[in-house]
């Protein structure tokens, strides 16, 4: 069984929106980068079935060369190896043909996990274009995944409750949150050794984008100030918040 | 431009995507997913009784090749998710995800980097595939039902073995006027009984952070954000949540939010109309008290 997780590095996605900025059109580059919120819950997914079944577990990648350092913690979580395709387009069409020629190079693989989206253009439409340019099945917001006698189990979350899904194809799933892949966090000397992994970088190559043109990106205003209620006696407090949000008819 | 619907046999959603079709011309046509029958009077609707969206998309391509339609209208669930990149791809065809805004000369708006920063497109002539963020978009009032022509589809490759629809216990999330929202600093999946309390006396929906259903403690059909529920209520209570992006970008519509929270720091503060620095344990129970009082 071979596994492969695509993880995006991404400016830090808890900077606060007070204090977020752009430059152009894209996050300011003074933020740090790290790998994408859900990518990490994929990471996590992807080693959990390596410890089940024995699994071998590629981390693939499409970035710049310096997002290496930041890609080891992948491998320091229990990746085999990573490969990264070195570009700099944030087109999901794009992104997308160069993880499909990554992965016909790694060859073999069976099942593509992927974060539900990135944590910076926040799109959730790479894994399922992908799957489509590698003739694969695609699931979206899947939970949790079995193996057993050639068919894949999956649980997926829903708006109203969950479903359990069942195939036997090559697949792209995206990965959603749960209980159950918190990442883990890795230990000193599994960031020791995989400081000494090799990395393949893969060349970019060139798709066609999107047919939608970006005019711009700004910044919302954010209207909403704040009114802190006295805490000098609590009753009063709960009292004077009732009869505020009633004043301004929210109740 | 000719423009189609996909979406399950929900009233509000379908609703929401009506208006957002008439935002760009005619009423749009519908396919609806699954069983019933089809609200709204729509000029041609078709009807697929398969709910597993990635059985959906060779007969999808197909249906929308025939009929030229150009705009295709998803919502931004775990349905429009899974069909609309490989829609796109198949036909070629832009996708915008969570499309927050449309205007009649095709430009659209999404939120990107947790709803920090809003992105604007031009949609080009030709198919485009957009999903629609829940909340955003007035739904159109559906009369009547329509006849509906069947989509089959041949030969699927995924098997539904078992669904689990959660039964709220109260008013849906969705449809709330007030919620009561737990976070990580609930500390605890007991704790959240004081915020059902709490709910019971104000008619209110309970309601999540990411971080307290990754503990466990909830279900994720609980999950307010970016990535959970998209809720527009008139007084969004939020305890012990910290404000991550994500969380505010999916009650960015909550015309009031009432921040309880014992880290005067937190970021929901920046978000909220009233805030309430104190350890929630001290200051709900009072709350709930005053409610009763008033009762």
């Amino acid at each position: 069984m071979h596994i492969a997780v695509l993880a995006k590095v991404v400016p830090d996605y808890e900077v606060p929106a007070r204090d977020f900025e752009l430059a152009g059109n894209r996050a300011h580059s003074r933020y740090t980068r790290m790998i994408g919120l859900y990518d990490e819950n994929a990471v996590e997914t992807g080693i959990q079935l390596k410890e089940k079944y024995g699994a071998k577990l590629s981390i693939v990648s499409y970035g710049h060369g310096d997002d290496v350092p930041i890609l080891r913690k992948a491998i320091a979580m229990g990746g085999d190896t990573l490969h990264l395709v070195l570009g700099d387009s944030d087109d999901p069409y794009v992104i997308a043909a160069n993880l499909e020629m990554a992965l016909e190079q790694i060859k073999d693989v069976d099942l593509v996990l992927a974060g539900q989206q990135s944590a910076d253009q926040d799109r959730g439409i790479v894994h399922g274009i992908l799957s489509e340019m590698l003739g694969y099945t695609f699931l979206a917001q899947i939970s949790r995944i079995e193996f057993d006698q050639d068919r894949w189990t999956v649980h997926q979350n829903h708006e109203n409750g969950s479903r359990v899904l069942q195939f036997s194809r090559k697949a792209v799933l995206s990965i959603t949150s749960s209980h159950e892949n918190v990442p883990r966090i890795p230990v000193v000397r599994a960031i020791m050794a995989a400081k000494k992994k090799p990395v393949e970088k893969l060349q970019g190559i060139d798709a066609a984008p999107m047919k939608a043109e970006e005019i711009k990106v700004e910044i919302p205003k954010l209207e909403s100030i704040c009114e802190f209620l006295p805490l000098d006696d609590l009753q009063q407090t709960a009292k004077i918040l009732l009869a505020r949000l009633r004043e301004e008819r929210y109740l | 431009m000719k423009t189609l619907i996909i979406e399950k046999i929900e009233p509000k959603i379908i609703g929401e995507l009506v208006t957002v079709g008439r935002i760009l011309g005619e009423t749009p046509d519908l396919l609806a997913i699954g069983q019933g029958e089809i609200p709204g009077t729509f000029n041609r609707a078709f009807q697929c009784r398969e709910t597993i969206a990635a059985n959906l998309v060779d007969s999808l391509a197909e249906l929308i090749q025939k009929n030229a339609y150009q705009v295709i209208l998803l919502s931004a669930t775990t349905l429009g998710s899974e069909i609309a990149g490989r829609l796109g791809a198949r036909l070629k065809a832009p996708v915008l995800s969570e499309v927050i805004e449309v205007k009649p000369d095709m430009t659209v708006k999404r939120p990107v980097y947790g709803g920090k920063a809003v992105a604007e497109y031009k949609i080009p002539e030709g198919h485009v595939i957009l999903t629609i963020r829940r909340k955003y978009f007035e739904p159109a009032l559906l009369e009547g039902t329509s006849a509906a022509e069947a989509l089959t589809i041949e030969n699927p490759s995924i098997t539904l073995l078992s669904e689990d629809q959660i039964q709220t216990q109260g008013v849906r999330l969705e449809d709330a006027e007030i919620i009561v929202s737990g976070g990580r600093g609930m500390g605890d999946s007991g704790n959240f009984e004081i915020l059902r309390e709490m709910a019971g006396l104000l008619n209110a929906a309970v309601g999540a952070s990411r971080g307290a259903v990754d503990e466990g403690w909830v279900p994720q059909t609980m999950q307010v954000g970016q990535t959970g529920n998209i809720v527009a209520p008139a007084v969004y209570f939020a305890v012990g949540i910290s404000g991550a992006s994500q969380h505010l970008a999916g009650i960015a519509n909550a015309k009031c939010v009432v921040a309880v929270n014992k880290d005067e720091e937190a970021n929901i503060f920046k978000r909220a109309r009233f805030g309430i620095v104190s350890d929630y344990r001290n200051f709900i129970p009072v709350l709930i008290r005053a409610l009763r009082e008033e009762q």
